[in-house]
């Protein structure tokens, strides 16, 4: 009798052993990152019947579980994924925004600006050798506006090819180590029990993965943890992992109809990419960005440049150059004279293809070398005559932009203001899944988190039911004693 | 009830804190710098704005430099037809003297002299220079119009600046229009590359219509008349040139009065120009300048919100039911 009396005691005595070893690790884990709570499953013991009466056997501890919702991880995992997706967008496009900030200083609207009214102040001396280096030296600022928009924007545009190639690398650098953590869990699973601790781990590694684009997780009927990139196809199936590789794809196979551009596809099926499937999360904001809104960034101040380069040069090659020429017996002008061309002459270099056209635009050769060459007469020996600089000037305000609807300046001003709203857009979208993001987090924390104080009173319930359940041991040492002293 | 752990409340807390400094260095930002606006997607509409705007002042500005320059070259101009009225007078008064037959060839014969001297004062005038520009030869500013003898070397040229948004203003008369009174290929240039805008541009020599039904006065061919007819003591021939001296001298003012006509559109073109000017100004500021009054009382709150969640918070994170258990 007293022997059952010692093992409920001594029951006791081990669940709340356990029980406080339970909260020791939850303690000790109450900083550990992706950690979820612990808690000892702990039942009454077997009864037996004993003497007719059915009497329990104190407790029994099963093991320990972790407190977790898998619902709530999936959801954390999908806020993740579209928190990630809007930070990056909106630090990739404040990027771009910054190469069309003009607030502070000059940028291409300017430029143009002076531009034109570097020709103004010609046609008011248009005999005058130093204003035509004034619009020499202007017209040269203008085409090394353009050179910097353009050259920045591809230089935004191959950072992303980097930053797509880190991301490749370390999903795959996380799906080997998922799948070894599968393996792991397996094993460790087989004997029954959960590990809750790496559980932990491979969700956080599926915290982390999904960072990098959506992140779809289930077993299968044969048990195996199986992780998809959602739209792409399978990452990890148990213990096996599948690499994703990224490299420099021809124009034709690339995203971003651009030559070079650096494509995601299966390590084994090269010739296949698939960027453009991945949603949300890092990787398919930064396609998103270089493909669309850099794109489109880039098509249109080539266009720019090139309606900017051809209309000024229809204009000039209509005049003459400011020289004297030697007259026809008709009064007819030379074509050439000993400098060269007297007519005809372009004042930027002829591109030689819309795209392209901003980063490649310069100057004429004939305006680079002699500023003679820099026309304002439409009729040949007229020092004095500036209908050219006027006529050039005058496309300043003319609607040949944009099918005719806009002038360059309200051409570009109009991609400025797009450019800022979406940014403004990524900007507000970026708060407010951080908002969801923190609430989602708060949800699972309230679920899974360590509470220093709840370990605190659990510690104390469990040391003294550890004291109460040894004053049990000692009651029946006693009684034992007691029977023992009967005989004496 | 809902469970709150270490790292709910942690998060929390540097939530409400991020959230409040993000506030507060957006602020700081704006009062550093006095701006509403420091990146297009601040506003995006606004900075749009407030660039247009910005063009548009600096437009104005090399319209404003425009109307000075024509301003000089059309008080060059003024000048000379003020003196060119003078010479023409005093010749007219030596013509209506030496009309009557009281002077003999003697006296004729000085006065000859006189208006020799009148003639070399034309042929001066006609030469008149704006910094190195022959301001009376038409597009060819740097050929000088007219030889000793009169003949016109520069051409029916027309040049016209840009005074205001499309709108020009011729700021020559060739020497051909003055001097030898011929409308012949002016005042439009034949050769135009783009239509007229909107404002036509207005004629500086468009004299009334009638006048040019006569046979062309030559001003130089008219001294010499005159001195030929001095210097033969014929007053029939001096005679003949008073009518013509008439129709010279109401063609130079009626030129005068154009020219004065243009200075005053220059004038008020200025004007509208600086009143642009300030309406801009005042437009842009209310566009990229912050409101001072507003962006410190918002600084001020903003202070004590991050002072209250940093009490908040201190007394939250530092205390544990370990603290009272012992």
């Amino acid at each position: 009798m007293s022997n059952n009396l010692l093992n409920i005691g001594k029951s006791g005595l081990f669940s709340a052993k356990k029980s406080l070893e339970t909260t020791g690790h939850n303690i000790a884990n109450a900083g550990t990152e992706g950690y979820s709570r612990q808690r000892t499953i702990q039942t009454t013991a077997t009864p037996i019947i004993k003497d007719g009466f059915v009497s329990g056997t104190g407790s029994v501890t099963k093991g320990t579980e972790r407190v977790h919702d898998k619902f709530l991880e999936k959801r954390l995992n999908q806020t993740l994924s579209k928190k990630q997706f809007y930070q990056e967008r909106a630090e990739q496009l404040s990027q771009v925004e910054n190469i069309f900030n003009e607030i502070d200083n000059d940028g291409l609207n300017k430029t143009l600006n002076k531009f034109y009214n570097a020709f103004r102040e010609l046609a008011n001396q248009p005999e005058n050798e130093t204003l035509r280096s004034v619009v020499r030296d202007t017209a040269q600022l203008a085409v090394k506006d353009f050179h910097r928009i353009k050259k920045t924007l591809n230089e935004i545009s191959t950072n992303i090819g980097s930053k797509i190639k880190y991301v490749v690398q370390t999903t795959n650098e996380m799906t080997k180590e998922i799948s070894h953590l599968n393996k792991e869990i397996r094993a460790l699973e087989v004997t029954g029990g959960q590990t809750g601790d790496l559980r932990d781990q491979r969700d956080l590694l599926v915290q982390h993965l999904s960072k990098n684009f959506q992140v779809t997780t289930y077993v299968d009927d044969k048990g195996s943890f199986v992780v998809n990139a959602k739209n792409v196809g399978t990452l990890v199936a148990g213990g096996q992992s599948i690499d994703l590789n990224a490299g420099p794809a021809s124009k034709e196979n690339s995203s971003s109809n651009t030559d070079g551009s650096y494509e995601v596809f299966f390590n084994d099926r090269p010739g296949f990419p698939v960027s453009n499937n991945f949603r949300t999360g890092e990787l398919s904001a930064v396609l998103q960005v270089r493909n669309g809104d850099i794109r489109t960034l880039q098509d249109k101040i080539d266009n720019l440049a090139f309606n900017f380069i051809n209309t000024t040069n229809s204009v000039h090659s209509k005049g003459f150059v400011n020289r004297d020429l030697k007259l026809g017996p008709n009064g007819e002008a030379p074509a050439f004279d000993l400098t060269g061309k007297t007519t005809g002459i372009n004042f930027f270099a002829e591109p030689v293809s819309r795209e392209g056209a901003a980063e490649n635009m310069q100057l004429s050769d004939a305006v680079k070398e002699d500023l003679s060459n820099i026309t304002t007469a439409l009729k040949a020996n007229s020092p004095g005559d500036n209908r050219i600089a006027i006529a050039i000037s005058k496309i300043q305000h003319e609607k040949i932009y944009d099918h005719g609807r806009a002038t360059i300046e309200e051409d570009y001003l109009k991609t400025i203001a797009n450019v800022g709203l979406e940014v403004g857009k990524a900007n507000f979208d970026f708060d407010q899944s951080e908002g969801i993001l923190a609430q989602t987090r708060a949800l699972k924390e309230r679920t899974s988190g360590v509470s220093i104080d709840e370990e605190t009173a659990n510690m104390v319930r469990f040391q003294h039911s550890y004291d109460a359940s040894a004053r049990v041991m000692r009651a029946a040492d006693e009684m034992f004693q007691t029977v023992l002293g009967i005989k004496r | 009830m809902s469970r709150v752990t270490e790292n709910s409340s942690h998060a929390a807390i540097s939530y409400a804190l991020n959230k409040t400094k993000t506030k507060l260095e957006d602020l700081q930002l704006k009062g550093s710098t006095l701006k509403a606006i420091s990146k297009p997607s601040d506003n995006p509409i606004s900075n749009v704005e407030s660039l247009r705007l910005k063009s548009t002042k600096s437009d104005n500005g090399q319209y404003a430099k425009n109307i000075d320059h024509a301003h000089m070259t059309l008080s060059t101009t003024e000048q000379a037809l003020d003196q060119l009225t003078e010479i023409l007078s005093k010749a007219k008064e030596i013509a209506i003297a030496q009309s009557s037959d009281i002077y003999n060839a003697d006296v004729r014969g000085n006065v000859s002299n006189e208006v020799i001297q009148l003639k070399n004062q034309l042929v001066s005038i006609a030469n008149r220079r704006s910094g190195n520009r022959y301001i009376f030869s038409g597009h060819k500013t740097l050929t000088q119009p007219f030889t000793a003898e009169g003949e016109y070397k520069g051409d029916n040229g027309i040049i016209e600046l840009e005074i205001s948004k499309e709108f020009f203003i011729p700021v020559n008369i060739t020497g051909r229009e003055i001097f030898l009174h011929s409308k012949k290929g002016s005042p439009q240039n034949t050769d135009q590359l783009q239509q007229p805008e909107k404002l036509p541009s207005r004629g500086l020599a468009s004299v009334n219509p009638h006048k040019t039904q006569n046979a062309p006065t030559n001003m130089f061919t008219l001294l010499d008349g005159l001195i030929i007819g001095l210097e033969n003591n014929d007053s029939d021939t001096i005679k003949m040139t008073l009518e013509k001296f008439d129709e010279s001298l109401s063609h130079v003012i009626t030129l005068r009065t154009k020219v004065g006509s243009l200075s005053n559109t220059l004038m008020a073109s200025s004007n509208q120009l600086s009143k642009d000017n300030i309406d801009i100004d005042t437009r842009n500021s209310k566009l990229v300048d912050a409101d001072i009054a507003e962006l410190y009382s918002d600084l001020s709150r903003q202070k004590s919100i991050l002072e209250t969640t940093y009490k908040a918070s201190s007394n939250l994170m530092n205390k544990k039911l370990l603290d009272f258990l012992h």
